[in-house]
């Protein structure tokens, strides 16, 4: 390599076959149009189980105060994590990358640290609120149950309880903070490269 | 004004090499490009004639670059659509190849940002709109440019005796 021109030269050599415009265009749609039936059906999801237990309120007319506490916080727990999923979603996705690297890195950074706080949070308020609901709509029914399949029933309920509280949520969180971690650290990365 | 189409016929071969010069991967490269271009469709209607389109599109450019990572993690292979064939064969074209090879090679070893540096002034963009895609000062990415070219020099003498 003598000189500049030299590496210009050859730098410029690469070239790749890309799909023609309209192709591009058409793929841009598809993955929008993808992303948008997931949220919908995370909403849609929720929303029927609550419509479902508003109607069990509505049909079975429970009489304890108890269960219509239950549920009423059942509702609550899956309305205020749609909420949350909901807000999150422009975050993630009003994505600044026409800002300079700089100022995204600095975006992204923030963006991730509210998301990891945000999720984890969430989560343990979702699964206290929901339990917590599950355990007070279940007095009425099995108050009217034999001891032994009331009993029962309190079992199964703890027991989903413990391996959702002691597995399935550590690992989730674990799982996600994984990569957002990674994340973090590349972009503290980059931003150290720049501040050089 | 500009249409989507002129843009992308023009610049597609560049921001390819930018994001071949970031990852050294031609697949990868491949798809950094095309979701860079997903990006500037999006957003060229938004798109103010406060910079030039040139400076606007290496900037979406060099953060999808930066981002990649994530990416990475969030839509796994065979998420986005199917590839169209390719037609580069990098074994058909010999010696002088084999330099660009190792150019792209020793680019993609650099620190990150350096990477997106050197790529642009290799595309000819002026320091100044470098300073503004990446957030630096002139003067500092002028040394910057100053620092890469003589890692580069050094590499290549190896690489020539």
């Amino acid at each position: 390599m003598k000189n500049n021109t030299d590496i210009k030269e050859l730098w410029n050599r690469k070239k790749a076959e890309l799909p023609d415009s309209s192709e591009l265009i058409e793929k841009a749609g598809k993955f929008r149009r993808k992303s948008l039936s997931r949220l919908i059906l995370t909403n849609a999801a929720l929303l029927l189980t609550s419509l479902f237990i508003g109607f069990i309120w509505f049909y079975y007319q429970p009489e304890m105060i108890t269960t219509k506490i239950g549920i009423t916080l059942t509702i609550l727990a899956m309305i205020s994590y749609l909420a949350v999923y909901n807000l999150m979603i422009p975050l993630l996705t009003k994505n600044h990358l026409t800002d300079s690297s700089a100022e995204y890195l600095q975006r992204l950074l923030k963006i991730k640290q509210k998301q990891l706080f945000l999720q984890n949070t969430m989560l343990n308020i979702y699964f206290i609120v929901l339990s917590a609901g599950l355990f007070l709509y279940m007095i009425e029914y099995t108050s009217r149950m034999s001891h032994i399949w009331g009993i029962a029933s309190y079992a199964i309920v703890l027991t989903w309880f413990l391996i959702n509280w002691f597995y399935l949520r550590p690992r989730s969180i674990r799982k996600q903070e994984k990569s957002i971690n990674e994340m973090i650290s590349r972009a503290e990365s980059y931003r150290r490269q720049l501040g050089e | 004004m500009i249409t989507f189409e002129e843009i992308y016929a023009h610049y597609k071969q560049k921001i390819f090499r930018l994001c071949m010069g970031y990852v050294n991967d031609h697949e990868k490269a491949k798809d950094i490009t095309q979701d860079t271009f997903i990006t500037v469709w999006e957003k060229l209607p938004d798109f103010r004639n406060e910079s030039s389109h040139g400076t606007w599109i290496y900037r979406i450019a060099s953060n999808h670059c930066l981002r990649h990572i994530e990416k990475d993690r969030r839509m796994p292979k065979g998420e986005m659509p199917k590839e169209i064939k390719d037609t580069y064969h990098p074994e058909k074209d010999k010696e002088t190849d084999g330099k660009t090879e190792f150019l792209y090679k020793c680019i993609s070893e650099l620190p990150e940002t350096d990477r997106l540096i050197i790529s642009m002034e290799l595309e000819d963009i002026k320091q100044s709109e470098i300073a503004g895609i990446m957030g630096l000062t002139e003067s500092n990415v002028r040394v910057k440019i100053h620092r890469i070219k003589e890692k580069l020099t050094q590499k290549f003498t190896g690489y020539e005796e």
